[in-house]
């Protein structure tokens, strides 16, 4: 790691801290659950097969975890994310940025978004997935990452292979039928803590 | 290579931390996944005249009861490289220690000229200021007595940057038994904005609060 030998140099971090109880619910006025529409009133679509994402945040005696604060951040059909470095690439999708936040209130959440795809120019592809970002009352900042139950691209993911198999289900979202749109189902419970806790990733060492 | 990275602990006398809080190590990320994990958050933020002056609901209006306080600092990586153009969000309680949000029952007297809500963007050099009034502390475990410190609530977010965390004041008499506080150990004195005098004399003071954000992420894709 080329990045830990310029440690002696570094500043201090601040402390992340809890988001509090009370993060202002206007604040999100702006954002979106809906990934499939950056901007309003315009019949241009992303590329690919739209689906739903409907989840919830559970705390450790199985109750919803209310409040929290939800980013959303994926790769479009193609398997390109929207970065600085991908402006000018040819698969990037004019409208689709792949980011979405949300405050819940009762710790349930609902994301429209298309099936993320793969990056097959990447010397080891990774799995269709969604990166989540959870900020919460009690907890700093914690991420995870979800994947598409069944998906045979899973068998090789990195990140799936890096934790223990009888974890890997617990990141997985499973087919739920179709919406009332017609549109492919997936839920999800994500557990923060205790029993079949969903496991989280340290992107702050890593 | 080692597969853990951080346990999350939880914070004393807090019971969501102890609701919500992992009981596993965190995961350490591959190398081949590290770069799905720095999300670009998308540049839409409109901001308003006057967004960055809490101590009033808007230009021309009268200012809110208390203090008033300006907060200045500078947002960084480790390296000292200024994080530009991102987006701050800044929340905190009135004077009295009641914060405008509609799940706050505390019951505590409202302010009509108070907000507390603002947001502002870090400049080219990644330096942002705010205006607020100095928020009161108020009372998080009635049944045990224990108090939150006054505390500024502030979120940044600007390409792959990002942070939500409180800025406290020194010497805070519930500092001490603040369950996050407890957990930053010594690493606390970065959480504090440091006082200054203002030229202004319509400031009661200011407080300076560099904030440094940690990790690869903020300039993920610029190192690559
Ligand atoms: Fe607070």
């Amino acid at each position: 790691m080329t990045h830990s030998k310029a440690k002696i140099n570094r500043l201090t971090p601040t402390n992340e801290d809890t988001l509090g109880p009370y993060y202002p619910i206007s604040l999100c006025d702006n954002d979106s659950m809906d990934m499939t529409k950056i901007r309003r009133g315009i019949i241009l679509e992303p590329r690919g097969e739209k689906i739903v994402i409907e989840g919830c945040i559970k705390d450790i005696n199985g109750n919803l975890a209310n409040g929290c604060l939800l980013e959303f951040w994926q790769a479009n059909a193609d398997g390109i994310y929207r970065t600085p470095l991908t402006e000018t690439h040819p698969k990037l999708d004019p409208w689709f940025n792949g980011y979405a936040r949300h405050r819940t209130k009762d710790g349930h959440f609902s994301l429209k978004t298309i099936r993320p795809g793969i990056n097959k120019g990447l010397e080891q592809p990774r799995a269709p997935n969604i990166t989540l970002t959870i900020f919460s009352d009690g907890i700093m900042r914690v991420v995870t990452q979800l994947f598409f139950d069944g998906d045979p691209t899973n068998e090789s993911d990195p990140l799936l292979l890096a934790i223990d198999e009888n974890l890997r289900g617990r990141l997985m979202m499973k087919f739920a039928g179709a919406t009332d749109d017609g549109l492919k189902k997936y839920t999800i419970d994500i557990i923060m803590a205790g029993d079949n806790e969903t496991p989280f990733f340290d992107d702050l060492l890593s | 290579m080692t597969r853990y990275g951080r346990q999350i602990e939880i914070g004393p006398t807090d019971n969501t931390s102890n609701e919500r809080t992992p009981r596993n190590r965190l995961h350490l990320i591959p190398e081949e996944a590290r770069a799905s994990f720095a999300p670009y958050a998308p540049y839409n933020y409109g901001i308003n005249p006057g967004e960055a002056d809490m101590t009033r609901l808007a230009p021309g209006r009268p200012r809110a009861e208390g203090d008033p306080i300006k907060v200045v600092g500078k947002v960084t990586d480790e390296f000292g490289r200024p994080i530009k153009n991102s987006l701050i969000e800044i929340w905190n309680a009135n004077k009295y220690g009641r914060y405008t949000h509609i799940e706050d029952h505390s019951g505590l007297a409202l302010d009509p000229n108070f907000l507390g809500i603002g947001r502002t963007l870090t400049d080219q050099n990644g330096n942002y200021e705010f205006w607020t009034i100095r928020p009161g502390a108020y009372l998080a475990r009635p049944d045990i007595n224990r108090w939150r410190p006054k505390h500024i609530h502030m979120s940044i977010r600007g390409g792959s940057s990002r942070m939500i965390t409180q800025m406290y004041f020194r010497g805070d008499p519930y500092n001490d038994t603040d369950p996050m506080r407890i957990l930053m150990g010594d690493n606390f004195d970065k959480n504090i904005g440091i006082e200054f005098e203002t030229p202004e004399d319509d400031f009661d003071c200011g407080y300076k609060f560099d904030i440094v954000i940690g990790g690869r992420n903020p300039t993920f894709f610029e190192d690559i």
